[in-house]
C-alpha cells in the first residue's frame, strides 16, 4: 500500500475540509438564490413590462443573458468562497497545521485548485442551466425565448457557469496573495464592481477600447448569444479571463511558495 | 532526530535566531527553554518548514521537512492549540488532516479516544476548551503514529489535572523511543518533565546538557554568619570570593567553597557562627543563565543594527 502523500492525497483532505464548514454550504445556496432567483425575478419584471418595451430594443432582445443576469449577484457569493478557501486558513492559524501535513505548497495549491474548480464548475452549471430553463419559461408567451437547440445558446449558458469559476480561482489567488478575508473580499468587489463604475470617468472614445477588458463586461460577452459589434468575442472574452486567472494564481502560487507561513 | 545547523533566522530588522546549533536525541524528553521572545516558536517553525531560515538549517531524520514524502508519518507537531477552524468538527478536523497523508479513518477514531475527546468528537472546535483543544492538537500529532513529535508550550493555559497527564504522556513517548522536544519559558516545568535542557536567549544557545550536569555546573552560594563581617567580607575578597549580603546578619558567598570559607576565616581569626552550602535551584540556575537575554529583551522584541 502507498502511504506517501500525493496530490490525490490532498485532494481528498481538501474536499472535506471544504465541505465541512458552513461557509462554503452558505454560499453555495446564496449563489443558488441569487442566479435563479435574481435570474426569475428580472425575467418576470420583463415579461410584465414587454408592451412599454421599445421595438428597437424588442429586437435586440437576448433571453439568454437575460435570465442569467443573476451572475451579476452571485458572483459575489463566488468570491466569498474562493477567498474563503485560503483565507480562513490564516484567520485561524489552521495553515500551519495544513502545512505540517502538506508541506509541498504547489502541491497544497493544486489540491486545493481542483477542489474549487470541480466543485465550483457543478455548481455553478447546475445554477446556469436552472437559471435559463426558469427565465425562459417566464418569458414563453409573451417575450421570445432561446432553446437549447441552438449551439450559441448552449455556449451562452455554460460559459456563465465558467465565468462564475474563473472568479472562483481569482478570489482564491488573490486570497493567496493579500492572506486576510475581508481586504480580499474588498478587492474582489473592487475588481468586478467598482472598476466599471470608475471607467464610466473615462472619455468615450478610450472606454470602448478599455471597457471590454474588465471581468465584468467580459462576462457579459460570454453569456451573449449575439457578439455586439467592437466587443471581444464570447471565446475570446473566456480565454482573456482564464488568462486573467492565471496570472493572479501564478503569483498568489509563488508568493505563497515563498513566504513563511 | 532534529538537528539544528547554524540556523539564522531574521525577520526585518529582528534577530529571532541567531547561529543556533544543535540536536535532539530520540528516547529522552528534550526540553527547549528560553524567556518568552527567545526564538522558541521560531525554531520550531522553521524545523517544521513553515518559516524559511536567513541561514543554516533544520533537519529532521536527515532531511528537510519538505522533502519528507508523508510528513505526518515521521513528524507530529503542535505549535498551537487554537490553530483549527472553528467551525469545523474535532473529527472532520482530524479527517482531513489524516487523509492528506492517508492515514485511514480509523485512527482518527483511536487518537480521539486516546487523548479522551471521542465525547465532543461531533461538537465544532470553536467552542473547546484551551484544555480540549490542546487534546485535539496531540490527537493530530498522534495520527500518523510519527517517531519524532514537537510541542510548543504544551502547558500553557492547562489545569494541573492536564499539566500532570501531559508529562506521563511526554514520558510514555520517550519510553517508546520516540523523539520528544517541548519547548517551556518556565524552568520549574522543565525540571520535572525533561531529561535534556536546551536553553535559549536572544536566540543564542546558551547551554545544553541534562538538568543534573546543568545544575552542578552553576554557581552555587554559602551562606555564612561570622562574629566579624566588614572582615570577613575583605579577607573572603582578596581570595576570589564574591560576597553580598545575604541578609541583615549573613552573608551570601559564592566562588569559594565551604571548606576555603572556613580555612580563610580561621585564619583571619573570624569565628564562624554558620556555614552553609546553598544548592542553586534550577530556577537560579535559568535566572543565572538568561540574566544577560531577558534584560535587554522585557519587551519581547529586539532590534539589531
Ligand atoms: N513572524 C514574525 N515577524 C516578526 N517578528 C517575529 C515573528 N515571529 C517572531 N518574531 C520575533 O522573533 C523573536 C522570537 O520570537 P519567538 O520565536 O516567538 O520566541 P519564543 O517562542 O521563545 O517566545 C521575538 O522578538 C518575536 O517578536
Ligand atoms: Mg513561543
Amino acid at each position: 500500500m502507498n502511504a506517501d502523500m500525493s496530490l490525490g492525497s490532498v485532494i481528498r483532505s481538501e474536499w472535506i475540509k471544504f465541505r465541512t464548514v458552513r461557509s462554503t454550504l452558505t454560499g453555495v445556496f446564496v449563489m443558488f438564490i441569487l442566479t435563479i432567483g435574481l435570474g426569475a425575478l428580472i425575467a418576470w419584471a420583463t415579461r410584465s413590462h414587454w408592451q412599454t418595451v421599445s421595438t428597437a430594443d424588442q429586437v435586440t432582445f437576448d433571453p439568454v443573458s437575460t435570465s442569467l443576469i443573476g451572475i451579476v449577484f452571485s458572483q459575489f457569493a463566488i468570491g466569498v468562497i474562493g477567498s474563503l478557501l485560503i483565507t480562513s486558513e490564516y484567520a485561524s492559524g489552521l495553515i500551519r497545521t495544513t502545512l505540517g501535513a502538506v508541506p509541498k505548497r504547489l502541491m497544497l495549491v493544486s489540491g486545493k485548485l481542483v477542489v474549487l474548480i470541480a466543485s465550483m464548475f457543478v455548481v455553478t452549471e447546475v445554477a446556469c442551466f436552472a437559471a435559463f430553463f426558469v427565465g425562459q419559461s417566464i418569458f414563453s408567451g409573451v417575450v421570445p425565448t432561446a432553446s437549447l437547440s441552438s449551439t450559441s445558446v448552449v455556449r451562452a449558458v455554460i460559459f456563465a457557469g465558467l465565468y462564475l469559476t474563473i472568479l472562483a480561482v481569482v478570489s482564491f489567488s488573490l486570497g493567496l496573495i493579500v492572506r486576510h478575508s475581508a481586504a480580499t473580499i474588498g478587492i474582489f468587489v473592487t475588481i468586478v464592481l467598482i472598476l466599471p463604475l470608475i471607467s464610466l470617468a473615462i472619455p468615450e472614445s478610450w472606454r470602448v477600447h478599455i471597457v471590454k477588458f474588465e471581468p465584468s463586461e467580459l462576462g457579459n460577452a460570454m453569456t451573449s448569444v449575439v457578439t455586439p459589434s467592437g466587443d471581444l468575442s464570447a471565446s475570446r472574452s473566456l480565454l482573456m479571463l482564464v488568462i486573467y486567472a492565471v496570472v493572479v494564481l501564478g503569483a498568489g502560487a509563488l508568493l505563497f511558495q515563498r513566504r513563511d507561513a | 532526530m532534529i538537528k539544528i545547523e547554524h540556523l539564522t533566522k531574521r525577520y526585518g530588522d529582528t534577530l529571532a535566531v541567531d547561529d543556533l546549533d544543535f540536536e535532539v536525541r530520540p528516547g529522552v524528553i528534550t526540553g527547549f527553554l528560553g524567556p518568552n521572545g527567545s526564538g522558541k516558536s521560531t525554531t520550531m517553525r522553521v524545523i517544521l518548514g513553515l518559516d524559511h531560515p536567513t541561514k543554516g538549517r533544520a533537519t529532521v531524520k536527515g532531511q528537510d521537512y519538505a522533502s519528507l514524502r508523508a510528513p505526518l508519518h515521521e513528524v507530529g507537531a503542535l505549535l498551537d492549540a487554537k490553530a483549527v477552524h472553528p467551525g469545523r468538527t474535532a473529527r472532520n478536523h482530524l479527517r482531513a488532516l489524516a487523509a492528506s497523508n492517508r492515514i485511514p479513518f480509523a485512527r482518527v477514531d483511536e487518537v480521539l479516544g486516546f487523548t479522551g475527546i471521542d465525547s465532543v468528537a461531533n461538537k465544532k472546535v470553536g467552542n473547546f476548551s484551551l484544555g480540549m483543544s490542546q487534546r485535539l492538537g496531540i490527537a493530530g500529532a498522534l495520527l500518523g503514529d510519527p517517531e519524532v513529535l514537537l510541542f510548543d508550550e504544551p502547558v500553557n493555559g492547562l489545569d494541573p489535572e492536564g499539566i500532570r497527564w501531559i508529562r506521563d504522556f511526554f514520558r510514555s513517548l520517550a519510553n517508546e523511543g520516540r523523539t520528544v522536544f517541548v519547548s517551556s519559558h518556565l524552568m520549574s516545568e522543565m525540571a520535572v518533565t525533561a531529561d535534556q535542557i536546551i536553553v535559549i536567549g536572544r536566540g543564542k544557545l546558551i547551554t545544553q546538557g541534562s538538568i543534573d550536569s546543568l545544575t552542578a555546573t552553576a554557581k552555587g552560594s554559602v551562606f555564612v554568619r561570622a562574629s566579624d563581617h566588614e572582615k570577613l567580607i575583605s579577607v573572603l575578597k582578596t581570595h576570589g570570593g564574591d560576597v553580598s549580603e545575604a541578609n541583615d546578619e549573613a552573608l551570601s558567598v559564592s566562588d569559594l567553597t565551604s571548606d576555603q570559607i572556613g580555612q580563610i576565616a580561621f585564619d583571619a581569626d573570624v569565628v564562624l557562627f554558620e556555614l552553609t552550602p546553598q544548592r542553586a535551584s534550577l530556577e537560579d540556575v535559568f535566572m543565572e543563565l538568561t540574566a544577560d537575554s531577558v534584560e535587554y529583551g522585557s519587551s519581547g522584541a529586539r532590534n539589531e543594527r
